[in-house]
Order: C-alpha cells, then sequence, then structure tokens
C-alpha cells in the first residue's frame, strides 16, 4: 500500500551497493542490464515516444491500476519486500556468526545460527515460489493452455535475464557451490517443517502459498523449484555460470574479497537488496506496458 | 460484572482489535477488493475472451501472451527471436476517457475508427467499446505495417464480445428462446 510501483520506481536508488553487485554481475549477461530508476524514462522506452502528454497520461494510468488491489502489482511487490526483509535477517544472522566465530565470549551465537545448506536451499525455494507466485499476481495467468503459460513464463524469465542471474549466482552457486541446482532436489527433500519456519519470511507469506499446513507448503515449493530448475540449468549452462565466475564479476565493481564464498554471499544477503530492486523495475515495465496499451 | 473488570475488559478488547490491525497492515494489498477505477468485475470482459482473436502467427514469428487480466490481454510479436511489437486488447469500460481520442479520428481500419499515438503506437476502436492496439517495439515498424497488424485481428467477433453474465445474473435472466425452440438442444444451448 502507500507508494505506487512508479512511485517505487523512482525512488530506486541509483549508485548503491545493489546497484554496484547488479552491474558487476550483469558483464556475465549477454545484453547487460540499464539500472532504470525513472519512471518517465520507461514509459518513453516502451512507447518509442516523448511526447509529455502521451507520457503524463499513461502514468496517470499506471498509478490508477496499481492502486487497484485486484490488479495484482502491488501484491507482487509486498511479496518481494517481504522475501528481502527475510533475506536481510539471515544474512544479518550469518554475517554475525561469522565475525563472532573468532571471539571466545560470543562463540555460542555461531552455534546458535542455523547452519548452512538445507536453510539455504529452502530460503532460494522460498525465493523461487515468491517468483512464481508475483508472476500470477502481475501477468494473470496468460493464454489458453499451460503451453501458453510456460511460453509466458520462459519469455518473462528471458527478458529479466540479470534478474535471474542474480537469484541464481547469489542464492545458489555461491552459498551452495557449482552442483547447486543438481543438489537441490535432495537438500529440500531433506527439509523439514522446522527449517521452513527458520525463515522470517515464511511466515508472513505462508498464507499465500496454496496448502493448509507446512508440509503442504513445502511439497508448494518443492513443486515450484522442480519447474525453475529445468529452465535455470539451461540458463547456467548457456551462460556459463560458475561461483568463481560470479565472484570475479562482482569483485569488477565492489573491490576484491578476501573470503569463503559462502562468507561472500551472506554478506551480499545482508547488505544489498538485489532482489527487490529488480523486483520493483521488473514488475513497473509489465504495468507500463499495460498502461500504454490503455490509455 | 464488577464495574474495574468491565473496564479492563474494555481496553483489552480495544488493545486486541488495535494490534490485530497493525498485523494486518503488510497485507493490505491482498484484501480482496480494489478493483480498477472501482468497476465490477461482472461488466468488464475477461481477458481470456481476447486470446483467440489475436492474429494467428505466420511463418518464423511467435505470438507469446504475456498479461491476461479482467478486460486486458497483451501479446508479445517476435520474429526470429526479436521482440517485435506488442498487441493489446482492452476493454475501456474501466478507462472512458480512453474512448474520447477516438471522437475526432478521421482514418479508419476495417471501418473502426483509427488514432496513432506518438510515433510507434496505433490504436483501433471496435464496437464502440474494445480498443485494439500495436505498439512497435525495437527497432520499430512503419505506418503501414501496424495497420497490417491491427486488420489480423478477429475484429468481427471482437465487435460482438459482451460481459459474460456472472452465475448470479444468468440464474435471473428470463428464457429466452421462443416457446416453439423449447426443446431443440442447439437453441437452449445458444
Amino acid at each position: 500500500m502507500g507508494r505506487t510501483v512508479l512511485e517505487r520506481l523512482d525512488r530506486l536508488p541509483r549508485r548503491d551497493l545493489t546497484v554496484l553487485a547488479l552491474k558487476g554481475l550483469s558483464t556475465l549477461v549477454p545484453g547487460g542490464w540499464t539500472n532504470i530508476t525513472n519512471a518517465d524514462q520507461l514509459i518513453q522506452d516502451v512507447i518509442g515516444d516523448t511526447d509529455p502528454a502521451l507520457v503524463a497520461r499513461i502514468r496517470a494510468r499506471a498509478d490508477q491500476l496499481s492502486r487497484a488491489r485486484a490488479e495484482g502489482y502491488g501484491r507482487a511487490l509486498s511479496l518481494y519486500d517481504a522475501v528481502n526483509r527475510s533475506q536481510h535477517a539471515a544474512g544479518g544472522l550469518r554475517v554475525l556468526a561469522n565475525l563472532s566465530a573468532g571471539l571466545p565470549l560470543l562463540k555460542r551465537l555461531a552455534d546458535v545460527t542455523p547452519p548452512g545448506d538445507t536453510l539455504q536451499a529452502v530460503d532460494l525455494s522460498l525465493k523461487v515460489g515468491s517468483e512464481l507466485l508475483a508472476f500470477t499476481q502481475v501477468n494473470g495467468l496468460p493464454g489458453d493452455s499451460f503451453g501458453d503459460f510456460g511460453a509466458a513464463l520462459a519469455d518473462y524469465a528471458g527478458e529479466a535475464r540479470v534478474r535471474m542471474a542474480a537469484l541464481i549466482c547469489f542464492d545458489a552457486l555461491l552459498p551452495l557451490g557449482d552442483q547447486a541446482l543438481q543438489k537441490l532436489d535432495s537438500l529440500l527433500g531433506a527439509a523439514n517443517r522446522k527449517d521452513l519456519n527458520r525463515l522470517p519470511a515464511y511466515r508472513q507469506m505462508a498464507g499465500l502459498i496454496p496448502g493448509r499446513s507446512d508440509d503442504a507448503h513445502l511439497s508448494f515449493l518443492r513443486r515450484g523449484v522442480d519447474q525453475w530448475l529445468g529452465w535455470a540449468g539451461g540458463f547456467v549452462g548457456e551462460l556459463g555460470l560458475t561461483a568463481q565466475g560470479t565472484v570475479q564479476a562482482v569483485e569488477s565493481t565492489l573491490g576484491p574479497w578476501q573470503g569463503r564464498m559462502d562468507q561472500f554471499a551472506a554478506f551480499l544477503d545482508a547488505f544489498t537488496d538485489t532482489y527487490a530492486h529488480t523486483g520493483v523495475q521488473a514488475v513497473a515495465r509489465r504495468l507500463v506496458e499495460r498502461a500504454a496499451a490503455e490509455v | 460484572m464488577p464495574r474495574p473488570l468491565r473496564w479492563i475488559l474494555g481496553l483489552v478488547v480495544a488493545a486486541g482489535l488495535l494490534l490485530g490491525g497493525a498485523l494486518l497492515i503488510p497485507f493490505g494489498d491482498w484484501l480482496p477488493g480494489g478493483t480498477v477505477a472501482n468497476v465490477p468485475n461482472q461488466e468488464v470482459v475477461n481477458g481470456t475472451a481476447f486470446n483467440r482473436l489475436f492474429p494467428a502467427p505466420v511463418a518464423g514469428e511467435q505470438l507469446v501472451f504475456s498479461q491476461e487480466k479482467r478486460g486486458f490481454s497483451e501479446a508479445r510479436l517476435r520474429r526470429g527471436g526479436e521482440l517485435v511489437a506488442l498487441l493489446a486488447i482492452s476493454d475501456t469500460t474501466t478507462a472512458p476517457e480512453a474512448r474520447e481520442k477516438f471522437g475526432s479520428s478521421q482514418n479508419a481500419v476495417a471501418g473502426w475508427p483509427l488514432v496513432e499515438q506518438g510515433s510507434q503506437a496505433s490504436a483501433l476502436l471496435v464496437g464502440g467499446r474494445f480498443q485494439v492496439k500495436v505498439i512497435g517495439q525495437g527497432d520499430g515498424l512503419d505506418l503501414q505495417a501496424r495497420h497490417e497488424l491491427l486488420e489480423s485481428f478477429d475484429l468481427t467477433a471482437l465487435a460482438r464480445l459482451r460481459p459474460s453474465l456472472s452465475p448470479v445474473s444468468a440464474r435471473k435472466a428470463p428464457a429466452t428462446p421462443a416457446p416453439a425452440a423449447i426443446g431443440s438442444a442447439p437453441a437452449l444451448a445458444s
């Protein structure tokens, strides 16, 4: 609620840690990435014209659409925000655990923080699941068949390539290693309700995920991830994404990193908003495309 | 019930309501309702009805549906993987001001009024209600190509579309077939 999608787009940072991390990562993705933080510029880009009266009319329509709850644009953003908050909380804990492991008095903290892989896998599945939920909120169920829906999903992912690359690299390859996608299914199989409930975002999202129990939610997330894995595997192969490559690409803008890769992942989780940042941009583009067609 | 207890109970209820309200704030977006321009959904044609009216892609083209909502459906036209145009059909019931621009229209495609918006968008108003639009993307499309695309939509079927009645109003609607036709299956099905 509150701000419309385009207002949020106008408020996105032009240069901060998030933007630098994405800039670095985008060197791995052909076509690159432009950090669009100006709604008028986005509208001009979509309609291929700069007529100020037309731009103003499209903007007014877009704001009207994003205020209509039933249209789902605001809902998608609230999902991204929930996931982003959870990521900050979990990342912050891991950074703290890393720092405190060296101090005798605080050693216990390191024991308390949830260890690695399974939790990371559940976190990733929550992100993929919310991506699917957000997609249906923003785009509806396009087309008349499941094949049409699959094509729409692949098309969307293809346009948001840097967003998907960030999801794969920062949330799968860095913390889980190069074999992350192959390991993911067995890791999720090992996950139980306790792991799920440890994630702050889950408590906020639980009501939105189909199914009535934690176990039903977990199986929904597993199925969502299964769908996504096929696509993501092809994407990783096509671009040759690796954990090492990710570190090098991000080092080109953020500066050198001397530490383990999972520490780097924790650092990025705690201090960047890549998921919400690119999410706002992706939703804004779809919203503007609709508004331009309706005015 | 003693007076202090009543006060305490009252305060507890008030605090509970306040807390409950505060907990619901992040979910405000997920409450039902809130349609575009507050037009009830039943009065707007569902986007599903538009999908089959889009032009069929010729060889070398792909038509990928990208958005479908109440009163709106949009597809991307690609040629050899390259995005060429956005094609959309929308119901102007939620945007009556969109119809105004057709009032001064001098041109027509397939008999329906035509308006150019900027250098890349052509819009057509079909049946006084549905707006069909082609927006050139990437390198852009010239006027001729956009008009040909507009013409290849199934405009006659579009002009005939009406919002499907909700189950409630369908039951209320009087039986339409003439007495003689009752009992013949096709007449009942129509």
